[in-house]
């Protein structure tokens, strides 16, 4: 049974989304309950998952029966299992506040906005646990075609954000495409365990270089790395509000989980000699995404972009993370990208309250809308908090890791550049604050609108409870992390 | 660089995979009708496909069926079949993308009245 709650986690989603359409057909009010309870029981799988595997080790589910390296194997280890939960509840938090928007927001699209959230969580799940790197193509494509979707439904100008994300996220994973058939073509095989079995010597070879290099630039494009980064503010600033914490705190994320097990299981085992200048690529790469993300976060006049940007620049510190010799910084990035997934999904909620309640969607506007909720508020400055990374939020933890790699790997110009986006990450932060906490009523903004249930005010305040969480509680999961890359 | 020139000619299905792949893309940057850089995009998909096609090929050999099973199996006088699966899997995603991507062109369509991405910018401002 415990052998089978990886595939399990991603049924009841998969199930739910085909089987939505038939449902809405039915009784439209029927599709909101029908996703909510499907998640509801994901989550309690996932968790389920988690618990089984943090007691009796991790789990390697072979799909139909075949046996890993001829069939396709799916890993449940720390780091996948706590990242499927963490999708699970993200899920969980944006129908929480989908639901107070009402179907105006959906443009009265209820049924295919449900079962397209289904499907882009059915995705993700494949993604986190894929251990097969064709199988991992298949759900990235899940993934993409669901969140290009969800990016175009309010129509009008979303439509053509979300034309231009399709175009550019399936060039990305055609680029992903074309570096595993390199790989296929030197090793036979697909399975990350494998091909770390059968890379040895290879690497010099110009197919195994080509392979990482597109690979690389496939998943770079997806996870919106600094100099392919341009779909993503657009995309997430058109998207719906309640859709965009969904793409933004998993769609990225899925991305950069793929690119550190290829990396961490597939390609650094396998040698010794071109692992110095992949390092150094990959560090350098990160360098740049993190302090250019942060700075071009602070010229940002519209709250949901200065969060995309941040989310940007964080991308560029897992990176940092992964591109350093040293077990601390890799554990510590995955920590973080666990923490950043949490982080995104809390702002971006924010930022839909925000919009839906008091109007407002550029910072300056804050100023007049009288934002004085406690819900609302206080969530707000625990994320923004655990951005910056002061203890004792998540956020801390990983990237205190993070330096201490650096350090140990003797990297100063990394550690330098993590250093400077604590600093950015502030100065982008400091504004809005300021603005929250000078925010009086004016009387042109109108009175804010609606009630603040508690399905909304919980997908404000769980985020901010898991981010004090993973900081506090966090040592436990931080060790099992290490566990799980090969540290001490 | 002669070398060079060698060893692509020798090569036609990897240089015939390149120009295709180049091709598309070139078409994808270009042209401002998305329709045609639709076009552009399912030519780089298929391009991929066809070097899995051709990184998969085998002279002499046959299909993976195993008709007497009284001898012993002589593995080069099979076809290898996960590629062609792989190859398979790989249409019917694209099918997938192109299917949406035309949804999301026929919605800008209704809205804009254009297929040209000027024209729809224009309308934008």
């Amino acid at each position: 049974m415990t052998q089978s709650l990886p595939a399990l986690v991603f049924m009841v989603p998969l199930t739910a989304a085909v089987a939505m359409p038939v449902v809405g057909h039915w009784k439209r009010s029927a599709c909101r309950p029908l996703t909510v309870a499907a998640t509801i029981a994901m989550a309690v799988l996932a968790a389920a998952s988690l618990f089984s595997v943090g007691t009796f080790g991790p789990v390697r589910y072979a799909l139909g029966g075949w046996q890993a390296p001829l069939g396709i194997e799916w890993i449940a280890d720390e780091v996948s299992a706590t990242m499927a939960a963490i999708a699970s509840v993200v899920g969980l938090l944006v129908l929480g506040f989908s639901g107070a928007l009402g179907e105006a927001s959906l443009s009265g699209r209820t049924v295919p906005y449900h079962s397209t959230v289904l499907l882009l969580l059915a995705g993700v799940v494949g993604v986190i646990y894929a251990g097969d790197l064709f199988n991992i193509f298949v759900f990235l494509e899940v993934v993409s075609l669901a969140a290009y979707a969800l990016v175009a439904v309010p129509g009008g100008r979303a439509l053509l954000s979300a034309f231009r994300y399709l175009m550019i996220g399936a060039l990305a994973t055609t680029f992903y495409l074309l570096g595993v058939a390199y790989f296929y073509a030197l090793t036979g095989t697909l399975n990350i365990a494998d091909l770390a079995q059968r890379l040895p010597g290879l690497l010099e070879s110009k197919a195994a270089v080509g392979g990482i290099a597109f690979i690389l630039i496939g998943l770079a494009i997806k996870m919106a790395l600094l100099p392919v980064h341009a779909w993503l503010p657009d995309a997430y600033a058109d998207a719906p509000d309640s859709a965009a914490p969904l793409l933004a705190a998993l769609v990225t994320k899925a991305a950069i989980l793929v690119w550190a097990r290829i990396l961490l299981w597939g390609i650094i085992p396998a040698n010794a000699d071109a692992e110095q200048i992949l390092y150094a690529i990959v560090s350098g790469l990160g360098i740049v995404a993190s302090v250019g993300g942060a700075l071009l976060a602070m010229r940002q006049t519209e709250i949901k972009r200065i969060f995309a940007y941040g989310g940007i620049a964080h991308i560029g510190l897992v990176m940092v993370g992964l591109g350093q010799a040293s077990a601390k910084a890799a554990a510590g990035a995955l920590y973080y990208l666990v923490n950043d997934a949490v982080m995104q999904a809390g702002l971006f909620i924010f930022a839909g309250v925000v919009a839906w309640r008091y109007r407002v969607r550029a910072v300056d506007d804050i100023t007049g809308a009288g934002i004085r909720n406690p819900w609302v508020v206080a969530p707000l400055v625990i994320a923004a908090v655990g951005m910056v990374g002061i203890p004792p939020t998540g956020g801390f933890v990983g990237k205190w890791n993070i330096l201490l790699g650096t350090m140990e790997a003797g990297n100063p110009f990394a550690a330098a550049a993590l250093v400077l986006t604590t600093l950015l990450t502030l100065a982008y932060f400091a504004p809005v604050l300021e603005r929250i906490f000078r925010s009086q009523r004016m009387s042109r903004m109108g009175e804010p609108r609606g009630e603040l249930g508690w399905p909304v005010r919980l997908s404000m305040a769980v985020p901010a409870a898991l981010v004090l969480g993973l900081g506090i509680f966090g040592d436990g999961l931080m060790s099992a992390f290490l566990r799980v890359v090969g540290g001490p | 660089m002669p070398e060079l020139l060698d060893a692509a000619i020798q090569r036609p299905n990897f240089v015939t995979f390149i120009l295709l792949l180049l091709a598309g893309l070139y078409i994808c940057v270009s042209h401002p009708n998305l329709i045609k850089k639709l076009i552009g995009l399912y030519l780089v998909q298929n391009s991929v496909i066809f070097y899995f096609v051709t990184i998969s090929a085998k002279e002499g050999a046959t299909v993976p069926v195993l008709l007497d099973p009284t001898r012993p199996v002589q593995a080069e006088a099979f076809v290898n079949p996960l590629p062609h699966v792989l190859t398979l899997t790989a249409i019917v995603v694209q099918v997938a993308t192109l299917g949406v991507s035309l949804g999301i062109v026929s919605a800008i369509n209704k809205r804009f009245g254009s297929f040209d991405e000027e024209a729809i910018l224009e309308k934008l401002q």
